[in-house]
Parts: C-alpha cells; sequence; structure tokens
C-alpha cells in the first residue's frame, strides 16, 4: 500500500473510533432515550455529519481527498466499518454479562437501541448474530463512503469552480431568512409542532437564523452584496425581539448580555494576547455600581450616608442613561487597577494574578455587607426608563443588549484595524521587539485592559438591570469561565466569533435543557470535542486562524510532502477569499 | 553621536558589563567584537533602554538617554535589528514592515521607506504576503534588518546579523550593510564572526567578559597578535 493510502488507512480508522466514543458517550448519557421516537434520525444524522466534518476537515487529507476520490472511499467505508466493529463489540461486552450499568444507569435497552438504530434487532435480543452484524458494517461504510464523496465532490466544486454551479452558493446565503420564517411561522397559532417543545424549537430556530446570518455574512463575496446582507442581518435581528415570547426573549437578552462581555474580553485575550481569567471582576463592577445608584436603598452605608445629606432614599439616584458613563468610567479605572501590578507579567503567571482579582472582587462585595449588604444582595434595581415608560421586560432588555453589542461591535471593530489594534498585535506576538519597534508597552497594555473592562461594565450594569437583583454568587469565577470559553469557542479575536460563541455556549444549554442533569456534561464533552475538531473556534479572525494553522501544521508527525499539495488548508480557503 | 560612559549593567548579581565606554560618530560603522557571554548583545540592549545600566550614562548628540524607556529611545531615532532576528513570526512580511514604521505617521515616507528597503533586499519584495516564519534564515535576518531601518533611524544596533547563516549569505548582508550606511545611516555592529564585522567596519571595540580591551580603526585591530589568536584562528 503506498503512503497515501496509509494516511488514509489511519485517518478512516480514527474517524471511526472517534464516532464510536461519541455515540457512546451520548448513550451512556441517556440522550437516545430522551429524544425518544426522534433518536434513529437523529443519531444516524450525527454519525453522517460527524464523519463528514471529521474527513473534510483533516488537513494532511484534504488535499489527496480532493484529487483521488478512491482513496477517501476507502478512508469513509474504514471509518463507518471501524465503527460497526468497535459498536458491536461494546454491544457484545454487555450482552455477555459486563455490567456498566452500576455506574451508568442511563444504559437500558431503549437507549442503547435507539442508539445503535441500524441494528435494533441484534441488541434487544441481546445476541450478536453475525446477519445483523455485517448490516451494521455495510451501513455504517456506507454512511463513511457517503460523507468521503461529500468531501471530494465539495473540493473538486471548489476547485473548477463550475459556472453553472457558482448559482448554488447564493443557496446557504438564504438559510437564515428560512429560518426566520419558520420562526415567524412556529409563532402563529395555526402552526403546530413538537407539542410541548415547540417553544424550545422556536428558540433554537431563532438562535440558528442569527449564526447562520453571521456565516452567510461573512461568507458572502466583499462589496455591495455583503453589505446588503449585513444591512438585512441587522434588520432580522431589530425585528427578532418582537417575534419572541418572554422565555425566549429572557434567553436571547442573556445571550447578547454575554455578547457584550465577550467582545470586551475579545479585545484582552484575543486582540492583545492577554489571558485574563478574572474578567467577571469589571462586570460585577458596572452591576454592583449601576445598584448603588439605581438602588441606594438596599445599602445601608447608602441609606446611612444620604440621611445625612437630607435626601431622600427611596428612589433611583440617577437614570439609567445617566450612570451609564459613570458605571463605564468606574469599570475602566478597575481596568487600569488591575493592569497596572501585572504589567511585568505573562501567560500563565499574569492568568493566575487575574484570577485572584477575580475572586477578590467577589468576596469585596460579599463582606462589605454595609455597602453591598453582603449575600443579601442588592434589591429592587430599577430597570431602564424612557419617557416614563419602563424599559424592564425581557423584550427590551434584549433589545438593549442587541444595540449595547453592536455598539461595541463597532468600537471594537474600529479598533482592530487602528494604530492601537496594531500595537496589541505586536505586543502579543513579542514584547520586547513590540517596545524595540516604539510601542508604549504600559500604555498599550492598560488600554487593553481599560477598554475590556469598560465593556464588561457596560453589560454589568445591563445585567444588573435586567436582574432586578443582584448576589455576589451572581458574579462566581464561572462567569469568567463562561466568557472566555465563549471567546474561545467562537475564535480568538473574531467579532462575529464571540456572537456566535455566546449562542452556542449561553443559548444552546437553554435548549438543551431536556437533557436536564446531563446538560453541563453533554455540553463539556461538545466543547471537548469543538477544541479537538476545530482548535481555531468555530469563526477564527484571519490572523488568529493563520496562527494556529500553523502551529498545528508542522507537527512533526504530519508528513511534509502533503503540505506541498494545493489547497491542503481545507478551513481557510474560505478565509483566503475574503482577504 | 552615541557615547557610552562607563556602563555597568547587572542581572540580578551577576556583573554583566564592567564599565563599558565606546564612542560612535556620525556615519561610522562601529563594531564590537567579542565571544559569547562577553556582554556584546548586553551593551545593545542597555543603549536601545531595554535594560537599564546601574552606573554610567548613555548620551545621544550630548543628551542622555540612560532613564528612558525602550519605546522613547527608539523615538530618538535609535533602531535595532535584535539578536536571533526576532521577527514576528505569524505576521506576513508586509506587516513587520509596516510595524517597523509603528512610530511615524507620514504615509507617502513611509510608503517610499518600504520601497528603499525592499529595493536593498529584493527577496523581500517577492515574499511581502508570506508569513515571518515561513522565511529562510537569511531572509528573516533581511527582514529584521528592513524593520528596524523602517523606523528611519539615524542609528541602527545591529546584533549578530550573520548568526547561522551560509557564508555567501553572511557576505551579502554585509555588502548590504556597508550600503545601508554609505546611504547615510550610522551603524553599531555587534558580531561574534570578527572577520567579516572587521572587514566593513571603521572602528572597532573588543569586548571580554564585561569590558572593553582593546578599540582603534579596524584595520589595526585586524591586524593585532591578540584578536588574530582569539578570534580569528591564529
Amino acid at each position: 500500500m503506498n503512503r497515501i493510502g496509509m494516511l488514509a488507512a489511519r485517518h478512516g480508522l480514527r474517524t471511526g473510533a472517534l464516532a464510536f466514543v461519541l455515540l457512546t458517550y451520548l448513550t451512556l448519557i441517556g440522550l437516545p432515550g430522551r429524544l425518544a421516537d426522534l433518536a434513529m434520525p437523529v443519531l444516524a444524522g450525527v454519525v453522517a455529519i460527524f464523519f463528514w466534518l471529521v474527513l473534510r476537515r483533516s488537513p494532511q487529507l484534504g488535499g489527496i481527498y480532493g484529487s483521488l476520490g478512491g482513496t477517501a472511499l476507502w478512508a469513509g467505508l474504514l471509518a463507518g466499518g471501524f465503527y460497526a466493529v468497535l459498536t458491536a463489540f461494546f454491544v457484545g461486552l454487555l450482552a455477555n454479562g459486563v455490567r456498566v450499568q452500576l455506574v451508568f444507569d442511563k444504559i437500558v435497552p431503549q437507549n442503547l437501541a435507539a442508539l445503535y438504530a441500524v441494528m435494533p434487532g441484534v441488541l434487544l435480543s441481546g445476541e450478536l448474530s453475525p446477519v445483523g452484524w455485517l448490516r451494521q458494517v455495510g451501513l455504517l461504510g456506507l454512511a463513511g463512503v457517503v460523507a468521503a464523496l461529500l468531501v471530494a465532490g465539495e473540493r473538486r466544486l471548489r476547485r473548477r469552480q463550475l459556472p453553472s454551479l457558482a448559482a448554488l452558493r447564493w443557496l446557504p446565503l438564504l438559510l437564515p431568512f428560512v429560518l426566520l420564517a419558520a420562526v415567524i411561522g412556529l409563532g402563529s397559532p395555526a402552526v403546530t409542532f413538537g407539542g410541548n417543545n415547540q417553544g424550545t424549537i422556536r428558540l433554537l430556530l431563532a438562535m440558528l437564523a442569527v449564526g447562520s446570518g453571521i456565516f452567510a455574512a461573512r461568507a458572502a463575496r466583499p462589496g455591495g452584496g455583503r453589505r446588503v446582507l449585513w444591512a438585512l442581518l441587522a434588520a432580522a435581528l431589530v425585528g427578532l425581539p418582537f417575534l419572541l415570547d418572554q422565555f425566549q426573549n429572557s434567553v436571547m437578552g442573556i445571550v447578547f448580555i454575554f455578547v457584550m462581555m465577550g467582545l470586551g474580553l475579545n479585545i484582552v485575550v484575543g486582540f492583545a494576547g492577554l489571558l485574563d481569567l478574572g474578567y467577571v471582576a469589571f462586570f460585577s463592577i458596572g452591576a454592583y455600581v449601576y445598584a448603588f445608584l439605581a438602588a441606594p436603598f438596599s445599602s445601608p452605608w447608602l441609606i446611612a450616608q444620604l440621611q445625612g445629606w437630607g435626601l431622600p432614599v427611596s428612589g433611583p439616584l440617577v437614570s439609567f442613561w445617566l450612570a451609564l458613563p459613570l458605571t463605564m468610567v468606574v469599570a475602566g479605572l478597575g481596568g487600569v487597577l488591575l493592569g497596572v501590578p501585572v504589567l511585568r507579567l505573562r501567560g500563565d503567571y499574569l492568568a493566575i494574578v487575574t484570577l485572584g482579582f477575580g475572586e477578590i472582587i467577589r468576596l469585596f462585595m460579599l463582606n462589605l455587607s454595609e455597602l453591598t449588604n453582603g449575600p443579601r444582595g442588592l434589591l429592587n434595581i430599577a430597570p431602564p426608563t424612557v419617557g416614563g415608560y419602563s424599559l424592564g421586560n425581557p423584550r427590551d432588555i434584549f433589545l438593549l443588549a442587541l444595540a449595547g453589542a453592536a455598539l461595541i461591535a463597532l468600537v471594537a471593530n474600529r479598533m482592530d484595524g487602528s494604530r492601537l489594534g496594531r500595537a496589541w498585535v505586536a505586543m502579543r506576538e513579542d514584547e520586547d521587539v513590540a517596545q524595540a519597534t516604539g510601542i508604549h508597552l504600559v500604555y498599550t497594555k492598560l488600554m487593553a485592559f481599560a477598554i475590556g473592562a469598560l465593556f464588561a461594565g457596560l453589560a454589568g450594569q445591563l445585567y444588573a438591570a435586567r436582574q432586578t437583583n443582584i448576589f455576589p454568587e451572581n458574579f462566581s469565577l464561572f462567569v469568567s469561565i463562561d466568557a472566555l470559553s465563549l471567546v474561545i469557542v467562537g475564535g480568538m479575536g473574531s467579532i462575529p466569533g464571540v456572537v456566535l460563541g455566546a449562542l452556542a455556549l449561553k443559548g444552546l444549554p437553554e435548549v438543551l435543557r431536556g437533557v436536564d442533569e446531563y446538560r453541563i456534561i453533554t455540553f463539556a464533552a461538545l466543547l471537548v470535542i469543538m477544541m479537538i475538531v476545530r482548535p481555531q473556534g468555530i469563526l477564527p479572525s484571519l490572523r488568529r486562524g493563520r496562527e494556529l494553522q500553523e502551529q498545528g501544521g508542522s507537527r512533526a508527525d504530519q508528513p511534509s510532502v502533503l503540505e506541498a499539495l494545493p489547497d491542503s488548508a481545507g478551513e481557510s480557503s474560505l478565509a483566503k477569499k475574503e482577504r | 553621536m552615541l557615547v557610552l560612559e562607563q556602563i555597568h549593567t547587572y542581572y540580578d548579581r551577576i556583573h554583566a558589563l564592567k564599565g563599558v565606554s565606546l564612542t560612535v560618530r556620525q556615519g561610522e560603522i562601529v563594531t564590537l567584537i567579542g565571544s559569547n557571554g562577553a556582554g556584546k548583545s548586553t551593551t545593545l540592549r542597555a543603549i536601545s533602554g531595554l535594560i537599564k545600566p546601574r552606573l554610567g550614562r548613555i548620551l545621544l548628540d550630548g543628551q542622555p538617554i540612560d532613564p528612558l524607556p525602550a519605546h522613547a529611545v527608539m523615538r530618538l531615532g535609535i533602531s535595532q535589528s535584535p539578536e536571533g532576528r526576532r521577527i514576528f513570526a505569524r505576521l506576513t512580511v508586509e506587516e513587520n514592515l509596516e510595524l517597523g514604521a509603528f512610530t511615524r505617521n507620514d504615509k507617502p515616507a513611509i510608503r517610499a521607506d518600504l520601497e528603499r528597503v525592499l529595493a536593498l533586499f529584493p527577496r523581500l519584495r517577492e515574499r511581502l504576503r508570506q508569513r515571518g516564519g515561513t522565511l529562510s534564515g537569511g531572509e528573516q535576518q533581511m527582514l529584521a534588518i528592513g524593520r528596524a531601518l523602517m523606523s528611519r533611524p539615524r542609528l541602527l544596533l545591529l546584533d549578530e546579523p550573520s548568526m547561522g547563516l551560509a557564508p555567501l549569505l553572511v557576505e551579502q548582508i554585509f555588502r548590504i550593510v556597508r550600503s545601508i550606511n554609505e546611504q547615510g545611516t550610522t551603524i553599531l555592529l555587534v558580531e561574534q564572526n570578527a572577520h567579516a564585522a572587521l572587514s566593513i567596519a571603521h572602528r572597532a571595540y573588543v569586548l571580554e567578559t564585561g569590558t572593553v580591551v582593546l578599540e582603534g580603526p579596524a584595520s589595526e585591530v585586524l591586524a593585532s597578535s591578540q584578536v588574530r589568536e582569539a578570534y580569528l584562528g591564529g
């Protein structure tokens, strides 16, 4: 067998093994049982899509699949076949008295049957019939082949740019609008679908519409068409709050508050390369500053002060809008406050110190009970108002979060291309040389911290207004981790990536509520897979994508002959066109 | 133009430079040679402000620059091509060069300087859109020098431009260094490759464990038995 054949074989086997791990995991947590009747088609689809995704992303095989359809088929066949062998072995173990059920109580016949839907009869009888086994091998091999054909076809299509098919490139651009139409449709009383789950499905569709819209707008060729798409997307976003019900709006509201925060953290981590694990500190500073101003009557110390000055303590001191600049200034100062002591720290050390900073702020809020009312929290925080009309309901909060996120995205985008943005890039790459090229390191770092903090403060203020009551435990380490994860998942340094990351990390778990106690672990598994399959994030910034690809691409175990093959870096072909 | 007066530096408690004094005059190529660990790079780092001397003064046109941070020194017209090249490996060649001109705002002049650098190093023009890390060692060295030139420095500090390069490339780089000097840039060249450095320099200083042991016109230093034995293989 030649070298490329060996590679394809190894890759196929690995893909099959990964698919086995993935689906077995899903069974162990009882997902198939939850999905009930939908389990068979959903899981079959998951396998097919999984094969397709893994096969198409392989950088060293990308070129091969493009040029050699036969090799692709061979890898696909192996992937499917190996998956089947592994599952058959696993089922065989179960059938022959290995009691996994002691640990994983979700392993019941109906779950397993759904998982190994391609061979249900075999499983339920508890025996492994040769015919059933062969059928499974055959079916999954077929799935692998289909996936491989898809990959090969996709690449050929891209290479030759067939004119008749070029028009099809526009089809994906319609997806967001189709999804949006579905959201509207599901909202009308005439359409019923999915019973009790209709609301969840609608929410999922709304999130998919936003996400696919961002993809579409990025994928469109630069110029007039893309601008129109962005405009339509913006219009759709503004319309979305009016289509959704209270619960859906409230989920979307929190998603976009996290978008605001993520955009700020993206400046610190993505642009300037400073790993900040205590980012929640600024979020909580923003929330608390607004809470002090809008609900002074919750803070014993503030009450005493106000009474001392003979001021009324019954209502908010300033309006939401007047509080905005104040929150931003205080949070920005907080950023500088953190920045100064850590100026000389890099990498891991910086991460540890910022982690501590986040905790310090939370402990302050918890223990300064004279001022913050401690764990009892600050209550009855006033919502924003416009001309006497209160903007406290979930729809208005979602709209405000949208506006805030759009504003921050705009500012961040301008900064990315600015002098300061270039200074951040240089600093991220090599601090010494950056300094020797005339970059003021102290200023550049502090600006990153301050601007990042300021955006988080803004998000915090909106969060306080949304919650109306805030407590120190709202600002735990997990908020920092969430914010950092969404930046990483979305693609570091990428502004649209942050929106996608927030949808995936803050939105999906709400949709996944059906999986109840396994929600978080499922989610964790998704994250792990994501990081293996696509370490640069869903939608990486152009430069960051390049960086990670280079690191991955130069690993010693990847044969160098293949690097010369055309279009071997599959992910970036889109990005390249965009440049 | 540049005067170092009795510079002492320390890395923690290690006394790296023990009273180094040297002078670079306008329009010269001055080379600082010496073996590993003699303090050559430390001297350059002290000049560019990346480390602070504990004792002594560094004067540029009579003004002390040793208290200034690195980015401020750079703005006074001293630019450095650091040891080991240290290009921004993940940025393109073009972005690397643009960052070299970070302190400047005059777009047309930057454009002109970019052309000048590309004329000096035609190889870089072919590689403009390539990532810095994908260049060969010699090309990376050209990029590092080109990046330093983009700030239009009056004094260019070159730290071991010959490091790790094939003899033919070393010769090429040194030819270019000389032509940069002929175009009016003063150069302080730190080298281990004493022979190559002395062949293009006007004057030389020999550094040994943190002190200057010999100085004078390059031809004299080249002829001195001390140097011949120590660095030129007898």
